[in-house]
């Protein structure tokens, strides 16, 4: 089987380009030519080359910085060196730098035919090694949850342990952790799998219309009920219910759920006669319930009847590491549905996307992987194109000290206000006085 | 060398350029009529071009070479092949046995390396006619078109194509015929 490769020759003479260039043709490979090092960076954003074939000696960028510019842009590209100035010490540099092989101008058109064989087979090995990457990516995806920390990790073996039991169970975490999808994988790991997940977020339903839609209705019971509906604990019959932001229950509906957990009947509303009801509850919150439940604000009995089994999904913030493996999984699947050939990020963007304190956890990560996707103009994500995440909600890389800290934010405060103390001082609550004194004291000035 | 018998209305030009063996463009002329059923003009011999001598390399430039004869007239004929009896050379390579664009009208064969041999001179014209004709490198080893790396792999390659390559020729006939 034929392996057409694409291939850009970079050269500043063109006989040399042209000469190459038909070689490549007449061997069926997709090929270009850049007359500079500038020129193939230009064009590898708009295309991935499979190949590059780099003269060693070019005006502006020679053969090594390209080559240390591409490895480090898009290292699974294949670099070979050309060089005319044969030396030991040349050839060592280029392949040391990452060069996967070098020819010495001017060379037999076997040794070109031996070292195309020679990458054709390793993009066969590399191919075979991303396959088992991605059959290992398996074992870090969870029913479409995704992690490798040790945080997730221990998520993963709950879900597992408690999908087979019929405990009430409550997922605890911030906005945006996947609650909803830990709920879903415990429905589909359970032996209720077969008959219906629903999910109401509680939040998001006025009182009577979250009793109406949970327990049904007779027709007749209020105005518009034209006719009688079935409530979702009856639909969910054998299957799980989700009651997503269950802290936003008012006191009410706590003790009639509550009754309905207990009894394992409902009474539709307008309707005397109890029905049966089976199902297995999970619930999920943002709140801390405990405390909650401490102020009086929600109920005791109700709280315990709920929350079983407890799992606490952490926010992205406290689980970094899962970050390049979530920026990957949305790069993908984001480069895919908006056919844009966006395949990499920035090692500086990945530190970037690190650093920064993700409020909105993996929902936010995923919404800026889109943006930035949708708004790109290269196949690599840099820094830049995620420049609309909020500069206040980046962690600081370094640790640093207090004085450093305040040192910068008072500076950034004065750049703020035009460097107006008195308006300065109002929004760092301090005296006019004080203000001068630290301006004085970390010389601080205007630039 | 007409061939009443072929379906193509293709003519194949064999041009000896230099001292050339008088046997090397009758044996490549026979191999076109016998393999491809081609009709062919065996042209007389052309003048060693002086501009296409590299002296620091002692070689000729094929790429110059193959320009200057898509520049020229060669009568009724719908593709060309230049036999020269000197070692050729495009940049960046120590040298070549032969030399052909993708799709275009002129292509070389050098003697030079070969020893003389002239079934080795018919299998590279061959090989470069494919290119005029549009064809790339195959990797059937039992193909004319694929790339030898050596003359031991020349010799071991018969003198036929493959079918894939053998139907492309076919069409490619066709579209010169029209």
């Amino acid at each position: 089987m034929k392996q057409k490769m694409s291939i850009m020759i970079v050269d500043d003479e063109m006989i040399v380009r042209e000469s190459l260039f038909h070689w490549f043709e007449k061997a069926g490979h997709v090929t270009d030519t850049a007359s500079s090092g500038a020129e193939a960076l230009e064009k590898l954003e708009k295309f991935p080359f499979d190949i590059l074939f780099a003269d060693m000696k070019m005006p502006g960028m020679n053969g090594i910085e390209l080559l240390e510019k591409v490895k480090e842009e898009y290292p699974e590209t294949t670099v070979v060196i050309i060089t005319a100035y044969g030396s030991i010490e040349t050839a060592i540099k280029a392949m040391k730098t990452g060069a996967s092989d070098y020819l010495l101008k001017p060379f037999k058109p076997d040794q070109l035919s031996l070292v195309m064989e020679k990458i054709v087979h390793q993009k066969k090995l590399a191919s075979e090694y991303r396959y088992l990457k991605g059959q290992l990516e398996e074992i870090t995806r969870f029913d479409n949850i995704i992690g490798q920390s040790p945080e997730m990790r221990h998520v993963f073996r709950l879900i597992t342990e408690v999908a087979q039991s019929d405990a009430s169970i409550l997922i605890t975490g911030e906005t945006g952790t996947g609650k909803e999808l830990v709920a879903k994988a415990i429905h589909a790991k359970s032996h209720r799998n077969r008959f219906p997940f629903v999910a109401i977020n509680c939040g998001a339903l006025p009182e009577t219309l979250l009793e109406s839609e949970l327990f049904g209705y007779q027709k007749g019971a209020f105005t518009g009920a034209t006719h009688s509906r079935k409530g979702f604990l009856e639909v969910v019959s054998g299957g799980t219910l989700f009651l997503d932001e269950i802290g936003e229950i008012s006191p009410k509906m706590q003790i009639d759920l509550l009754r309905v957990l207990e009894e394992k009947k409902i009474i539709r509303v307008g309707e005397t006669r109890p029905v049966d009801v089976e199902f297995r509850l999970i619930s999920a919150t943002r709140r801390d319930l405990g405390k909650e439940m401490k102020e009086g604000t929600f109920r005791e009995d109700f709280f315990y009847r709920v929350n079983v089994i407890t799992i606490h999904i952490p926010p992205l913030r406290e689980r970094r590491e899962d970050i390049p493996l979530l920026t990957r999984h949305f790069l993908d699947k984001y480069s895919h549905e908006t056919t844009k050939h966006v395949d990499h990020v920035s090692r500086e963007a990945t530190e970037h996307l690190k650093s920064y304190e993700w409020p909105g956890n993996v929902r936010e990560l995923e919404n800026a992987i889109e943006r930035a996707v949708v708004l790109s103009k290269s196949r690599t994500l840099k820094t830049g194109d995620f420049s609309f995440l909020s500069p206040s909600s980046r962690r600081f890389l370094k640790p640093r000290s207090l004085r450093d800290m305040e040192k910068d934010y008072i500076c950034h405060i004065l750049s703020e206000c035009d460097w107006n103390v008195t308006r300065a001082s109002e929004i760092l609550d301090i005296s006019r006085v004080t203000l001068h004194r630290r301006i004085k004291r970390y010389n601080l000035q205007r630039t | 060398m007409k061939n009443e018998k072929s379906p193509y209305n293709i003519r194949i030009g064999v041009v000896p350029v230099g001292e050339v063996p008088e046997i090397a463009p009758k044996v490549v002329a026979a191999h076109f009529v016998g393999y491809l059923n081609l009709s062919t003009d065996i042209f007389p011999p052309l003048e060693l071009p002086g501009y296409a001598f590299d002296k620091r390399r002692s070689q000729y430039d094929a790429g110059l070479i193959i320009k200057s004869f898509e520049s020229m007239q060669f009568d009724n004929c719908d593709k060309v092949i230049g036999i020269l009896d000197v070692d050729l050379f495009v940049p960046l390579f120590t040298h070549v046995f032969g030399e052909a664009r993708l799709g275009g009208k002129c292509a070389l064969i050098s003697l030079f390396r070969m020893e003389k041999n002239p079934e080795r001179a018919a299998k590279t014209a061959l090989h470069e006619f494919g290119h005029l004709c549009d064809l790339q490198h195959c990797t059937d080893k039992n193909c004319l078109m694929h790339f030898s790396k050596g003359l031991e792999e020349l010799d071991s390659i018969p003198l036929c194509f493959c079918r894939y390559c053998s139907a492309y020729l076919r069409d490619a006939f066709c579209r010169l015929s029209l």
